[in-house]
C-alpha cells in the first residue's frame, strides 16, 4: 500500500510539473497507475465496488488537481469508474440471474448460496433498479423513482453473500477485481493501439491527387496520412510550422522520410493557401462534450479559414480524447501560458520587458491551446470511426457514468 | 389566397370548414371561442393575484361538479368521470406555481383514485379515455399532452411486469404520481444547478417571457452571489417583462427593460439568451411565447449563444415544418385603441424557433444539444 502511495506521488509531482508531454503518454502512464492502485487495494467483502471506486477517485481528484489543463487524466480516470460499475452491474445482475434459475430449478451447477430465501422481490424489480444505476437520466426513468432502490441489488449481493460462509464468498470478492483488471487492461491496449485504427480508415477520406493541409505536429496525423501513402494514394501535404515551437517543421521531415510530397508554410500564410487545399486534417488535444476541439494554437485560425472557403475541417482524436464536460471559457481556464522565452530572446528584450517591477511595458503571451467551436467542425474520426460533432454525446453516454462527471 | 407555406392546405381546409364546424363538431368538451385556454391561463398567472382569489381557486379544489349536466343518459356516467378530469385539471392548473404536466398528471391521478376498475387492463382504459379527453379539451397546450403520455406510458410500462397484486401496482402510481410535483420542482432545481458555471461575473443576460425555470436559474447565480445584469423583454401582450423585473429587483438584479423591438439594437451588449419552453420538439427546436424565434434568429446572426431551460417531461412527439404547422393557439390582444373592423389581428400566441438557431437545452437530464432531444424521445416511445 504504502508502495502505491509513493507511485502516485511521484506521478502528480510528473503532472504538476509537466514532465509528461502528450495526452497519449499521460493517459497511459495514468491508466497504469489506476491499475496498481486497484490492484493494490484491498476491498472489504460487502460493497466493493464502492470501495474500488472510492479508492480510484480519491486518487484521481488529486491527479487532475495536479494538470487540470491535461483532460486526458480526468478522461482516463472516468473511464475506469465507468468499466468498474460496469463490471459490477454484470456481476450482480449474474448472480441474480442464478439465484432465479436455483428457485426455479433445485440445480447443484448453480455455484452461488442455496436455499437462502430471498426477500419477496421479483428479479424484474433488481435488474431494472440496478439497470437504473448505470444508465443515465432519462425521460423513461423519470416516474420511476429515486436512486436509493439502486442500493437494493449491492445489499441483497452482500447479505447473501455473508449468509452463506462458503468459498464462493472470496471467490466473488476475487472476481470483482479480476473483472475490473481485465476491463483496464483493455483500455489500456485501446490507448495504446488507437492510432491504428484511425489510421486504417485513412483510405476512406484522402483520395487521389488531393491536397491535404495539417497544423504543427501530432503523431496521429502522421500516422493517418502514411496509412494512406502506404495504399497507394499519392497527395500533397502542406504543414503549417506552428510557431512557436515549429513542430510543422518535425513532421514535414517525417512526412518527406516516408516519401509524401510536404510543403512548409507559415502560420500566417494559411487564409492564402487555403483555397487551393481539398480537406483540413487536424490531430486534437482534447474534444469537449459540445463537440468543440481544444487543439494545438492555430488551428481555430484554419478552422475559420477553412468554413471561409467551404474546404472540409477533419479533426483526428483518440477515444481518451473526449472529454465529459462542457467548455466554459476555455479560452482561459482549459489553456496554459508557456514561457515566453519561446517568442522573444530574454537578453535583446529585458530592458522593455514587464517583469512587474514597474520599469517595462511588454508584455508576451504564449498560449498553448486554441479552442474551435463545434460548428467549425465537418468531421470528427475516432477509433470507433466517423462522426459528427453533434454525435459526441452517444459516445460520452457510452463510455462515462454520469455520478463521474463532478470529481 | 396569401399563403405561401407548404400547410396552406391545412390552412385552407381549416378556413373553409369552420363556419360548419362551429356547433356540430364540438364536443361539449371544446372550450369555446378557440383561444388557447393554457394562453389564458398563463395569462392569468402574471396577472394580479390576491389572496382571495386564491383562497377561491383553493376553495374550488375541493369542489365536485354539481352543476354540471350529463349530456345523455347513455354515457352518463362516462361523462361525469370526464368532467371530473377537466374540472379536477382546471383547479390544479390555476395554482401558479404548479406546472402544467403536474396539473395534468394529478388530474390523472384522481382519476386512479376514483377509479372502480379490478384489473390493470381495465385501469389502462380509463386512463387511456381520460388522457384523450384532457388533450382534446386544450389541443394547444403541450406540456399537458406531454404529461399525459408520459403517465400512461408509465402505466403500461409498470402494470405488466412487475407487481402481481393489482391493489399494490393501483398505490404505487398513485404515490409515484403524487410525487411527480416534487419531480416537477427537484427538476427545476437541477436545471438551475447545471446552469450556474455558465453564468460568469460581468455578463449580461437577455430573457424573454416569465419562465419559472429560468427565474430559478437566475435566482440560484444570485445567491452564488455573482455579478451579472439582465435584460428582458417587455414580452407584449402579457406583461412579462414588467413582473419578471419586479422579481428580479426583489433579489437586487440589476434589470433593464427593453422594448420586443429594442432586442437587435441591444443584442451587442448582451452576452446569452435564456429561454424557457411551453415544450420541446422532436427536431430539437422548442415552442415558446410568440418573440422568441425572432430573438433567437438575432442572436444567431450575432453569434451569441441561446440557451433553453426545460424540464424533460415538456419533450413533445411534434415535428412543425414551419410556423403555421400546429394547432393554432390564439389570445386576444389588446391595443388600447379601437380597431377598425376590416383590420386583422395576428393572435397567435407562440412561435417555433428551429434547433440550428439554439445552442443548448438545460433540462434535468442534463446539458443537451438539440440533437440529443429526438435520441430521448426514441427511448421514451420505443
Amino acid at each position: 500500500m504504502p508502495d502505491v502511495q509513493s507511485t502516485v506521488v511521484e506521478f502528480v509531482n510528473k503532472l504538476r510539473k509537466r514532465k509528461i508531454e502528450g495526452s497519449q503518454a499521460t493517459a497511459k502512464c495514468t491508466v497504469e497507475l489506476l491499475r496498481s492502485v486497484i490492484s493494490h487495494q484491498r476491498v472489504p467483502h460487502a460493497n466493493q465496488a464502492a470501495a474500488l471506486i472510492d479508492a480510484v477517485k480519491a486518487v484521481g481528484e488529486q491527479l487532475v488537481a495536479a494538470n487540470p489543463v491535461e483532460l486526458a487524466v480526468g478522461n482516463v480516470v472516468r473511464r475506469v469508474l465507468h468499466i468498474i460499475r460496469e463490471e459490477d452491474l454484470s456481476l450482480t445482475t449474474a448472480a441474480m440471474g442464478g439465484l432465479d434459475l436455483l428457485d426455479a430449478s433445485d440445480d447443484d451447477d448453480v455455484d452461488n448460496c442455496k436455499g437462502i430465501g430471498y426477500p419477496a422481490m421479483s428479479a424484474a424489480v433488481v435488474a431494472a433498479a440496478a439497470r437504473s444505476t448505470l444508465r443515465p437520466p432519462s425521460l423513461q426513468t423519470l416516474l420511476e423513482g429515486t436512486p436509493e432502490s439502486a442500493t437494493v441489488p449491492y445489499t441483497s449481493s452482500s447479505g447473501a453473500d455473508s449468509e452463506s460462509k462458503t468459498a464462493d464468498k472470496s471467490s466473488l470478492t476475487r472476481k470483482l477485481k479480476h473483472d475490473v483488471i481485465e476491463g483496464v487492461n483493455q483500455l489500456i491496449h485501446e490507448i495504446a493501439g488507437c492510432h491504428e485504427q484511425i489510421a486504417e480508415q485513412a483510405i476512406e477520406h484522402i483520395h487521389q491527387n488531393e491536397v491535404i493541409l495539417t497544423l504543427g505536429s501530432s503523431r496521429t496525423v502522421l500516422e493517418f496520412l502514411c496509412a494512406a501513402k502506404e495504399k497507394k494514394r499519392s497527395f500533397r501535404v502542406f504543414v503549417a510550422e506552428g510557431a512557436p515551437r515549429y513542430q510543422g517543421h518535425l513532421l514535414a521531415k517525417e512526412l518527406v522520410a516516408r516519401g509524401l510530397q510536404t510543403t512548409v508554410i507559415t502560420d500566417s500564410a494559411v487564409f492564402a493557401m487555403i483555397s487551393r487545399v481539398n480537406m483540413v486534417i487536424i490531430g486534437a488535444h482534447a474534444v469537449m462534450a459540445n463537440g468543440g476541439v481544444i487543439g494545438p494554437v492555430g488551428v481555430n485560425m484554419a478552422a475559420l479559414a477553412a468554413q471561409k472557403h467551404a474546404v472540409p475541417f477533419v479533426v483526428l482524436a483518440g477515444s481518451h480524447k473526449l472529454c465529459p464536460l462542457y467548455p466554459h471559457n476555455p479560452e482561459v481556464l482549459l489553456n496554459e501560458l508557456r514561457s515566453p522565452s519561446e517568442l522573444l530572446d530574454f537578453g535583446e528584450f529585458s530592458d522593455c520587458l514587464d517583469f512587474g517591477a514597474g520599469s517595462g511595458s511588454l508584455q508576451v503571451v504564449n498560449p498553448t491551446f486554441d479552442y474551435v467551436p463545434p460548428n467549425l467542425v465537418s468531421l470528427f474520426i475516432t477509433d470507433t470511426g466517423g462522426h459528427n460533432p453533434s454525435y459526441m454525446y452517444r459516445l460520452i453516454a457510452d463510455y462515462y457514468s454520469a455520478d463521474d462527471l463532478v470529481m | 389566397m396569401w399563403r405561401r407555406s407548404p400547410s396552406f392546405i391545412l390552412d385552407e381546409r381549416r378556413s373553409s370548414n369552420s363556419p360548419p364546424m362551429a356547433d356540430t363538431t364540438r364536443g361539449p368538451f371544446q372550450n369555446p371561442d378557440s383561444i388557447s385556454a393554457y394562453y389564458q391561463t398563463r395569462a392569468a398567472h402574471h396577472g394580479v393575484i390576491t389572496s382571495d382569489w386564491l383562497a377561491q381557486a383553493q376553495a374550488a379544489v375541493g369542489g365536485v361538479t354539481g352543476e354540471d349536466q350529463p349530456l345523455s343518459s347513455d354515457n352518463q356516467l362516462g361523462t361525469e368521470k370526464s368532467f371530473n378530469v377537466i374540472e379536477e385539471f382546471n383547479n390544479w392548473r390555476k395554482q401558479p406555481d404548479l406546472a402544467e404536466a403536474v396539473a395534468a398528471i394529478r388530474a390523472l391521478a384522481a382519476v386512479i383514485r376514483a377509479s372502480e376498475a379490478s384489473t390493470m387492463m381495465e385501469l389502462e382504459i380509463e386512463l387511456k379515455k381520460a388522457s384523450d379527453t384532457l388533450k382534446s379539451w386544450d389541443k394547444t397546450s403541450i406540456s399537458l399532452t406531454a404529461g399525459c403520455d408520459l403517465f400512461i406510458r408509465y402505466v403500461t410500462r409498470t402494470s405488466a411486469l412487475e407487481y402481481e397484486d393489482f391493489n399494490s401496482a393501483k398505490s404505487r402510481l398513485l404515490e409515484r404520481a403524487e410525487k411527480f410535483g416534487e419531480i416537477s420542482c427537484k427538476a427545476r432545481r437541477i436545471i438551475a444547478m447545471l446552469s450556474q458555471d455558465f453564468i460568469f461575473d460581468g455578463c449580461t443576460i437577455l430573457v424573454h417571457g416569465l419562465s419559472r425555470v429560468v427565474l430559478e436559474i437566475l435566482k440560484t447565480a444570485a445567491q452564488n452571489n455573482k455579478l451579472f445584469r439582465v435584460l428582458c423583454t417587455e414580452g407584449r401582450p402579457d406583461g412579462t417583462g414588467v413582473l419578471l423585473s419586479s422579481e428580479l429587483s426583489k433579489l437586487d438584479i440589476p434589470v433593464k427593460l427593453l422594448l420586443d423591438s429594442a432586442v437587435a439594437y441591444s443584442m451587442d451588449e448582451v452576452d446569452m439568451v435564456f429561454f424557457g419552453a411551453d415544450g420541446v420538439v422532436e427536431s430539437g427546436g422548442i415552442i415558446n411565447m410568440m418573440g422568441t424565434y425572432q430573438i433567437a434568429l438575432v442572436a444567431h446572426s450575432m453569434n451569441k449563444p441561446v440557451y433553453v431551460a426545460a424540464e424533460s417531461y415538456k419533450f413533445a412527439r411534434l415535428y412543425p415544418l414551419d410556423q403555421k404547422d400546429m394547432a393554432p393557439a390564439l389570445r386576444p390582444i389588446e391595443f388600447g385603441v379601437k380597431i377598425p373592423t376590416k383590420v386583422e389581428v395576428e393572435r397567435s400566441a407562440r412561435d417555433y424557433t428551429p434547433p440550428q438557431y439554439l445552442t443548448l437545452l438545460f433540462t434535468d437530464l442534463g446539458v443537451l444539444s438539440p440533437s440529443v432531444v429526438s435520441d430521448e424521445l426514441i427511448q421514451l416511445y420505443l
